[in-house]
C-alpha cells in the first residue's frame, strides 16, 4: 500500500491511552453523577476522534446458487448511528464480514476513509467489530481481552478499562463459558472497544440483552456517535430496535439495497395510520374522507375508525371543528414499520426459494 | 513486520497459557514417556520381551529415544493450538485484529515451535531420570555420553518438529476432533501397517515416521534413510504442513 493511502493514523487513540483517558470512560464517569465534567470531557474526546466514512461499493457474494449479497452499495457517515436493517437471511452478516475482510467478496469493495480493512495499519485501533459472541469457554473475559491487547500492541490494562466501560468489571476474571448471553454481548463489545476505534460495527448487538441492557446499549451507541463523533453501524432485523437509536437506516432485502436514508426521509409520505373512536363514527368518517386519505372501520372495535394519510393532530382538529365527540385518538402504526414491511415483504421467501432450488 | 510477529507470538502464548490444556498435555507427555522408560528398563535383557540387555549399546540408544513416544502429544498440542480458533470461533476476532492471516499462522508456528523446546527438554529429562534411576537400581544404567546424548537430542528435536507438523495439520483440517482423530489413526494404524507390509515398507522411509525412525532408530527395522536425511525430511514435513496450512487459512472465508 502506498503511504499516501494511509488515513490519518489511529487518531488520538494512542495519546488518549497514554494519558489514561480511555475512550468513553469519561462518559462513564458522567453517568455516575459528575455531570459538570461532561462538557469538558466530551470536547476533549470529540477533538480526538477523526471522522471516518465507510463506503460499501458494489459488494456481491454468491454461496452456491444463492446470491447472498447483490451489488450492494451504501455509505456510513461519522457522527451518526446507522441502522443496517433487513429480515433474517437478507445478507447483513455476510455484508459486514465482507466489509471486514473475513469473507472475500466476488465483487466490490469496502473502504474506511478510502482504505480497505486489510490495508489499515492497525485495524483494531480504527475499526471495532462485534460479529459474534463466541469465546474460549475456559478463558476468562479479562484474559480474552488481554490476548487482543498483545496482538495489537495495546497495553494490557486496556482490558480492565473496557471491562469497566461495558459494565463487566467484576465478572472479568470468571471463565467466559459461564457468561450469560447478555454478558457475552458486553464482552464482545469490550473487545471491539479495546483499540478505541473511530468506527464501530455491531451485528445484532441487542440479541440476548435484557431490557435494561438494551436501554444501556442505545444510550452508549448514541453517545459514541453523537458526542464523540464515531461512526456506528448497527445491524438488526427488528425495526423497533433501530428506530430509537439510529439516525439513518440502510434497508436490505435478499441481498439488495432497498432503501437508504434518514428516518425522517423514510417517514415522509407515510404518516402511518391513526385509530380514532367516536359515538358518531359515520359522521366522523365523512368528515375525514378527503383526497389522499382512507378511512375504514376498525376490526373488533365497533365505533372505531382506522385512518391513513392524516396525523393525529389533523384528525383531532377536524373533529373539533366539526363538533364531533371523540373517545379515543392515537397513532396505530408508526408508518416506518409499515414501510419496512412493505419494503422487505417476500424477500425472505425469495431467499428460501433459491435455497430449495439449490437443494433440488 | 518483525515486531508485529513478535506481538502475535506473545498473543499466542497468552492464549495457550490462559487455559489449562497445556498442563494436561505436558503431564500426559511426561507420564507417557516416563512409563515407557520404566517398562523398557524393567524388561531389558528379558528373553521373552526381545529387549536388549541393560549394558548393551542397543539398549542405551533405545532408552534415550523413548521420548519420541510423546510425539503424538506434540501433534495434538499443535493441532489444538490452531483448531481451537475455529472450534470456539475466536478466529473472527483473531483475524479482525490481524487481517494479514499469514502472519497469524506464522506466529502460531513460531510460538508453538518455541514452546515445544522447554516441553521437549522436560519430557527428555523425565525419560533420562527414569532410565538412570531405575537402571542404576537394577544394577546398570546406560551412560549419557557421545552417541547416546545425540539420540536424546534428536528425540527432543522430533518432539519440536511434530508440534510444528500439528500446527500445519490443524490449519489444513480446521476441525479439531477430525484433525486429532486423523493424526492418531495415521500414527498408530496407517504408518505401522505401511511399515510392516513388505510391498509398502520401501515407501515407509519417506514418511514422517520413517524419518523419525531414521533419526533415532535402534532396532533392525525396514530400510531407512541416513540419520541426517531423516532430520531434513522431518523438518521438510513440518515446513510443508506449515506452508499448506498458511495458504489455506489465508484463502478460506471465516463465516
Amino acid at each position: 500500500m502506498p503511504p499516501g493511502d494511509v488515513p490519518r493514523g489511529p487518531r488520538g487513540a494512542s495519546t488518549a491511552l497514554a494519558t489514561g483517558q480511555a475512550g468513553a470512560l469519561g462518559w462513564l464517569r458522567c453517568r455516575t453523577g459528575r455531570r459538570n465534567e461532561e462538557g469538558e470531557i466530551t470536547s476533549v474526546r470529540s477533538a480526538a476522534v477523526d471522522p471516518v466514512r465507510v463506503e460499501v461499493n458494489g459488494l456481491t457474494k454468491t454461496f452456491g446458487t444463492v446470491r447472498a449479497v447483490d451489488d450492494l452499495s451504501f455509505t456510513v457517515e461519522p457522527g451518526q448511528v446507522t441502522g443496517f436493517l433487513g429480515p433474517n437471511g437478507a445478507g447483513k452478516t455476510t455484508t459486514l464480514r465482507m466489509a471486514l475482510g473475513l469473507i472475500t467478496p466476488d465483487n466490490g469493495t469496502t473502504t474506511f476513509n478510502g482504505v480497505r480493512y486489510a490495508g489499515l495499519p492497525e485495524p483494531m485501533r480504527q475499526v471495532g467489530a462485534v460479529l459474534e459472541t463466541a469465546f474460549h469457554p475456559a478463558r476468562s473475559g479479562r484474559d480474552h481481552l488481554r490476548v487482543y491487547c498483545r496482538a495489537t500492541g495495546l497495553p494490557v490494562r486496556r482490558a480492565d478499562e473496557v471491562l469497566e466501560q461495558v459494565g463487566l468489571g467484576t465478572a472479568g476474571r470468571r471463565r467466559a463459558g459461564g457468561y450469560s448471553l447478555g454478558m457475552r454481548q458486553r464482552l464482545g463489545l469490550a473487545t471491539a472497544l479495546l483499540g478505541d476505534p473511530a468506527v464501530l460495527v455491531l451485528d445484532e448487538p441487542a440479541n440476548g440483552l435484557d431490557p435494561e441492557g438494551i436501554q444501556w446499549l442505545r444510550g452508549f451507541l448514541r453517545h459514541l456517535a453523537h458526542t464523540q463523533g464515531r461512526t456506528v453501524l448497527v445491524s438488526s432485523h427488528l425495526l423497533a430496535e433501530v428506530e430509537q437509536t439510529a439516525d439513518r437506516v440502510v434497508i436490505v432485502g435478499a441481498g439488495k439495497l432497498v432503501r437508504e436514508g434518514t428516518l425522517a426521509e423514510l417517514r415522509s409520505g407515510n404518516a402511518g395510520s391513526v385509530l380514532v373512536r367516536s359515538p358518531h363514527s359515520t359522521a366522523l368518517a365523512d368528515l375525514l374522507r378527503t383526497t389522499g386519505t382512507t378511512v375504514a372501520p376498525t376490526d373488533a372495535i365497533p365505533d372505531g375508525l382506522t385512518v391513513t394519510g392524516l396525523s393525529t393532530d389533523e384528525v383531532g382538529r377536524r373533529a373539533f371543528a366539526g363538533g364531533i365527540e371523540l373517545h379515543e385518538l392515537r397513532s396505530h402504526t408508526s408508518g416506518l414499520e409499515e414501510i419496512y414491511f412493505q419494503l422487505t415483504a417476500g424477500q425472505e421467501q425469495y431467499a428460501a426459494a433459491h435455497a430449495e432450488q439449490g437443494a433440488a | 513486520m518483525g515486531t508485529v510477529v513478535a506481538r502475535l507470538v506473545r498473543a499466542e502464548w497468552t492464549k495457550l497459557f490462559t487455559t489449562r490444556v497445556w498442563i494436561g498435555l505436558l503431564l500426559g507427555a511426561c507420564v507417557l514417556s516416563g512409563a515407557f522408560a520404566a517398562l523398557f528398563t524393567a524388561f531389558a535383557g528379558n528373553q521373552d520381551s526381545g529387549l536388549p540387555p541393560l549394558d548393551s549399546p542397543e539398549y542405551a540408544r533405545l532408552a534415550f529415544s523413548i521420548a519420541t513416544n510423546a510425539t503424538v502429544i506434540s501433534v495434538v498440542l499443535g493441532i489444538i493450538g490452531i483448531t481451537q480458533e475455529y472450534r470456539h470461533r475466536t478466529a473472527t476476532p483473531t483475524f479482525l485484529a490481524t487481517p494479514q492471516r499469514g502472519r497469524v499462522v506464522i506466529a502460531k508456528l513460531l510460538a508453538y515451535a518455541l514452546v515445544a523446546v522447554p516441553y521437549a527438554v522436560l519430557v527428555c529429562a523425565v525419560t533420562v531420570a527414569v532410565v538412570l534411576v531405575y537402571g542404576n537400581a537394577r544394577g546398570n544404567a546406560p551412560e549419557l555420553t557421545g552417541e547416546n546424548l545425540e539420540v536424546l537430542a534428536f528425540a527432543g528435536l522430533a518432539l519440536v518438529v511434530y508440534t510444528v507438523i500439528g500446527v500445519g495439520l490443524g490449519a489444513l483440517l480446521k476441525n479439531q476432533v477430525g484433525a486429532i482423530v486423523a493424526a492418531l489413526v495415521y500414527l498408530y494404524v496407517v504408518e505401522p501397517l505401511l511399515r510392516s507390509i513388505p510391498a509398502t515398507s520401501g515407501a515407509y522411509k519417506w514418511l514422517p515416521g520413517g524419518a523419525l525412525e531414521a533419526m533415532t532408530a535402534t532396532f533392525q527395522g525396514p530400510d531407512l534413510l541416513e540419520q541426517w536425511q531423516g532430520v531434513l525430511l522431518l523438518l521438510g514435513y513440518g515446513l510443508a504442513a506449515a506452508l499448506l496450512g498458511t495458504l489455506l487459512a489465508v484463502r478460506r472465508d471465516v463465516v
